[in-house]
């Protein structure tokens, strides 16, 4: 059954929470043992899914709350089971590159694990209420993780990123309430709610109300602002979780509830969503290039690349879509790959992310392995072949051309300039050829970090150059009868 | 009338009363050298014991019987005479430490009167009835208020109770008479089927209203709210927890009733560009100036307790949103909702008194690094602060989405656009309440404690259970709602 | 000119009002108990107007409840005012301030 994902994750933090003080150092095992568990399931689902003709499988449809018609109904398609295998990576790679966190370790991994498992729950949900439950229970774990766990700034980032949080998820909750009444099907099933019919009037105030509350936690320009500053502030395994799974959240409940249920508001909003789309990509690249600290500088490029995400959505199309999703899992591996090398490998060790100051430790002779894992995120972040962001961006851009041919002409420069900031960085912090000697040597990677880089680096370049499996299940999960109507929107249209 | 079915009717009450007679007496009683022999402990206990007792005899109570409409015990009333009677017994748990030294025996008989008050207020269906419920509840809660004689604050916190009680009860009179003199009966069913044949007149309409501001005091609601933070900042804790959760429950309980019963006829409608006279749209009034004017004083709040005030204001609007619906769905998302809050409130009131003892303040810089020093206390606290925020899997996040979705289906026109503005304003205000919650408890578990002064450390253990108790049952309840929800929905059906 | 049930409401309106407007405007809170005496009063009033012309007994009924409980009201409050006096030693209301945010 495909809930053991989010029920290990649970039961882990749970556990974390009573262990004794004395045995304090099994807590990472137990966190490891929750998200390796997750992720091997997912694989499992993910091998299997093939061998059945069903579009959703693994499916748990239980009574919950009947006054409201509220069910526990879970079950996996295609675009779930990629996000599922994303998430297992973050899990099991967030929790070897926080291997040696002395504060409170048992909290810290409970409050990990209780994220994870939520956006397990989120990926799985085909009841809203239900998502939607999902959804907010990440909430508090990441305020106290930024909170307790955080470095620069981090009650402002954590208040900053909690209030956007709290603000989207009020829309969604109008959202989908409305959605609920309106339907007039007693029901929050997402097949029944997207069988309604809505009248047009109805449907042109609850589509953008229910897709921006989601586009917020995707990091939708000109609400992004939370996302950076809150990356920053967070320990580095919150900032890998943080950019690499919550943040799909967002735009997976985009394409899950908020485009299946409204059709016709989403064809009329989707220039729209297209336009703050590709300003997004463009202001998150030049932020991004204004940057002085390293992990702003991957703060804002995810920015950047979210943008992608949400102009693959506005296509409306099979290919724009795919590109989407392909992007959300793709940018979760590099975003995951890039804070764990800034966070830990590197400010764990310099204590210091400024770029000039970074300059003066001669990483390239200091950490050889350290800027080698960069070198290579940077190249999947830039999009070069071979590594899974150049399929992903390569399918959006595809999508736009055929949606709005004006667009790919921003991609592109969006491409352009993120390779810019990302070799500006790259060349700053890691290449600087700058004699200085008095500094101390650093201590070298430790086995976790080189594991935990080692998956990531693997799962990129796997994505990257054996795409087909992925696109088959993202394809599938496309095909099934939620997004008929979106996929018709622009095929109807001259 | 037969005196024997009365008392048959009236035994949970009679039993209640039997018990604050006993413990008063022996709280009077004095032992060798004029000290009283019977600890508080032990008082406490046989208090305990008779709430106890008297929801066992509630349990063996016909399933439903009736006297004349004076009384009235059918499943709807038979839960909630429990919910009040749990109230008391979790706000018992705060007597032994938390209240006033002297005279023990008396203050516990009084939180017992005022049960027998609020029980009784529960099952009456006759304006009568219910002034006399209310009254009985309200003047054993006015001495309960200002019961610590050592403190001005207490006795200042009486005061303002007490003035605005008096007045808000000459408001439900005189609205009372009103109803009373334009339908010609008191009671709630007959005053119904009386206007379902009348034309409203001005008349009806003031009484209609007088009653509903002076039940508006009882639910704390904008702008009859103006004692609550005076009344919640100087009571002794047991007295405010039980101020802010037993009587809250039973004035929202009697509020939906009369709605109902009575008035359903007229009740207009709050429709964007759809306004219709009736109670609807002054209710709208009330819970949007409630959730407005809680939640914005509650951001400027330092003490704790008067944040707690004003964020049980701002719930009163939430909670009015549930009952401007008027259909079961509304009513049952209310009384679901009420319930969870006032165990929520009792709670938070006991880790305020906890801390409050030990460090001599309730500011917000008082809950510096209480997580260092009883963590298991901190973890409840959370538990409470993050339930009134409503956030999952804490049983505040579904009774909100219960009542903003029972408001939005509620609107006139069928279509849920029409009280959209009033739901979205609630949602609004919902995230900045988030705010102040998070400042508290980013004390609590982020700042290091102010001074270490040898103070004791831990949760006491009757405090512990309580707060396990209320804590646990938000947790479990956020997870099944449907536990407490079927039996409400299953009353109601019963009820119809 | 035959009294009808609109003068017997037209006075207790008019007591209403002015125990109203004392308890809002005066400050000494003696004074203020004795304007909420009044508000009951001019409920009663009422009550038994409408029981007259109404014709039914249970307005009646709700006075003798009203003075009682208003007798009851007043106990309370007068100890509340002592209380307040022994520790404060006034009993105007603009000196109860100190319960302040």
């Amino acid at each position: 059954m495909i809930a053991w994902t989010f029920i290990l994750a649970f039961a882990g933090a749970a556990a974390l929470l009573v262990l004794p003080k004395a045995r304090e150092s099994a807590s990472r095992w137990i966190a490891l043992a929750a998200g390796g568990g997750g992720l091997l399931i997912a694989i499992q689902h993910c091998l299997l899914y093939s061998k059945n003709t069903d579009t959703f499988q693994s499916v748990t449809n239980w009574e919950w709350i009947p006054a409201l018609g509220i069910r526990f109904h879970i079950g996996a398609d295609g675009i779930s089971l990629v996000m599922l295998l994303l998430t297992g990576l973050i899990a099991v790679t967030g929790v070897l590159f926080s291997w040696n966190v002395v504060k409170n370790p048992r909290l810290f991994f409970a409050l990990f694990l209780t994220i994870i498992g939520a956006c397990h729950g989120v990926f799985l949900s085909l009841d809203v209420f239900l998502l939607f439950f999902f959804y907010e229970l990440v909430i508090v774990p990441k305020f106290f993780l930024i909170l307790l766990w955080g470095s620069t700034n981090r009650e402002y980032g954590a208040m900053k990123l909690t209030l956007y949080s709290v603000a989207a998820s009020a829309l969604i909750f109008l959202g989908l309430m409305a959605a609920h009444v309106a339907s007039g099907t007693g029901s929050f099933g997402l097949f029944e709610l997207a069988a309604a019919d809505y009248t047009r009037g109805f449907q042109l105030w609850a589509f953008p109300v229910l897709f921006l509350g989601f586009a917020v936690l995707a990091g939708i320009w000109p609400l992004h602002t939370w996302a950076p500053t809150g990356h920053v502030a967070a320990p580095t395994a919150a900032s890998m979780l943080l950019a690499g799974v919550v943040m799909k959240l967002g735009s997976y409940g985009a394409l899950r509830v908020a485009m299946p249920l409204f059709p016709e508001g989403l064809a009329a909003w989707s220039g729209v969503i297209a336009v703050l789309a590709g300003a997004g990509v463009i202001f998150g690249a030049l932020a991004a290039f204004a940057q002085r600290d390293l992990k702003f500088v991957i703060g804002y490029s995810s920015i950047a690349h979210m943008g992608f995400v949400l102009l693959g959505l506005a296509t409306l199309n099979h290919i724009g879509l795919s590109g989407a999703v392909m992007q959300m899992f793709s940018h979760g591996l590099i975003a995951g790959l890039l804070f764990a090398v800034v966070g830990r490998m590197i400010y764990e060790r310099t204590r210091t992310r400024d770029l000039d100051e970074l300059g003066g430790f001669r990483l390239r002779h200091a950490l050889p392995a350290a800027t080698g894992v960069f070198i290579v995120a940077t190249a999947a972040s830039i999009g070069l072949p071979g590594f899974s962001g150049f399929v992903a961006e390569l399918s959006i851009l595809i999508g736009a051309w055929r949606a709005f041919p004006f667009y790919v002409l921003l991609g592109g420069i969006g491409i352009v300039l993120t390779a810019a900031f990302s070799l500006r960085a790259l060349n700053r912090a890691f290449l600087a050829e700058e004699e200085q000697t008095d500094r101390p040597p650093l201590p070298p990677l430790t086995r976790p970090e080189v594991i935990g880089a080692g998956i990531l680096v693997t799962a990129t370049v796997l994505a990257g150059i054996q795409p087909q499996p992925l696109l088959e299940l993202i394809g599938r999960g496309l095909d099934g009868p939620l997004f008929e109507a979106v996929l018709q929107i622009r095929e109807v249209r001259p | 009338m037969n005196y024997l079915e009365f008392l048959i009717l009236v035994l949970p009450e009679a039993v209640l009363t039997m018990t604050a007679l006993i413990v008063i007496g022996l709280g009077a009683k004095s032992g060798r050298g004029g000290a009283n022999p019977f600890s508080s402990g032990f008082l406490t206990a046989i208090g305990a014991a008779g709430i106890v007792a008297a929801g066992l005899v509630l349990a063996l109570l016909p399933a439903e019987a009736s006297l004349g409409g004076m009384l009235v015990l059918d499943p709807l009333t038979r839960l909630f005479k429990w919910v009040i009677l749990a109230m008391s017994l979790l706000t018992l748990a705060l007597v032994p430490g938390w209240a006033p030294p002297a005279h023990r025996g008396e203050y516990l008989g009084l939180i017992l009167f005022a049960t027998v008050g609020l029980s009784l207020v529960i099952s009456s269906e006759d304006l009568l009835m219910i002034f006399l419920a209310l009254e009985l509840a309200s003047l054993s809660l006015y001495i309960l208020a200002g019961y610590n004689c050592d403190d001005s604050y207490s006795a200042e916190a009486a005061m303002k109770y007490f003035l605005f009680g008096s007045i808000s009860a000459a408001f439900l009179l005189f609205g009372m008479s009103l109803v009373y003199g334009y339908t010609g009966s008191t009671h709630l069913a007959e005053i119904g089927a009386a206007l379902a044949d009348l034309p409203t007149e001005p008349i009806f309409a003031l009484g209609v209203v007088m009653m509903l501001a002076g039940l508006g005091f009882k639910v704390v609601a904008v702008p009859f709210h103006l004692w609550a933070p005076d009344a919640y900042q100087g009571a002794p804790a047991p007295s405010a927890a039980l101020i802010a959760s037993g009587s809250k429950v039973a004035g929202f309980f009697i509020l939906a009733k009369i709605l109902l019963l009575s008035f359903a006829d007229w009740d207009g409608s709050a429709d964007w560009g759809g306004f219709a006279t009736g109670w609807v749209p002054f209710l709208a009034l009330l819970a949007a100036l409630s959730m407005v004017f809680g939640n914005l004083s509650a951001l400027a709040q330092t003490s704790v307790r008067r944040l707690l005030a004003y964020s049980a204001v701002a719930h009163g609007g939430y909670i009015l949103l549930g009952l401007l619906s008027g259909g079961t769905v509304g009513i049952a998302a209310v009384l679901f909702y009420i319930t969870l809050y006032g165990m929520t409130a009792i709670g938070a009131f006991g880790v305020v008194a906890l801390v409050e003892q030990r460090r001599g303040g309730d500011s917000v810089a008082h809950f510096a690094g209480l997580a260092k020093e009883a963590p298991f206390t901190a973890g409840c606290f959370l538990v409470f602060l993050i339930s009134l925020a409503g956030i999952p899997p804490l049983a505040g996040f579904f009774g909100k989405f219960f009542l903003f979705t029972s408001a939005l289906g509620g609107s006139a026109a069928g279509d849920p656009s029409g009280l959209v503005w009033l739901v979205s304003l609630g949602l609004g205000m919902n995230v900045l309440s988030l705010y102040y919650y998070l400042r508290v408890l980013k004390q609590v578990f982020a700042r290091p404690p102010a001074e270490s002064t040898g103070h004791a450390t831990g949760t006491p253990p009757l405090l512990g259970c309580m707060l396990a108790t209320t804590a646990g049952a938000i947790i479990f309840l956020g997870c099944f709602p449907n536990l407490l929800l079927k039996p409400i929905e299953a009353a109601l059906r019963v009820v119809g | 000119m035959s009294i009808g049930l609109n003068e017997f409401l037209a006075v207790s309106g008019l007591l209403f009002a002015i125990g109203f407007f004392g308890v809002l405007l005066r400050r000494n809170t003696l004074i203020i108990y004795m304007c909420l005496e009044i508000m009951l009063t001019a409920v009663a009033i009422a009550l038994v107007a409408f029981s007259r012309f109404n014709g039914s007994m249970e307005g009646l009924l709700l006075v003798f409840f009203i003075i009682t409980v208003a007798a009851a009201e007043v106990a309370i409050g007068l100890a509340i005012i002592v209380a307040l006096f022994r520790k404060r030693g006034t009993v105007q209301v603009e000196e109860l301030n100190s319960l302040q945010p």
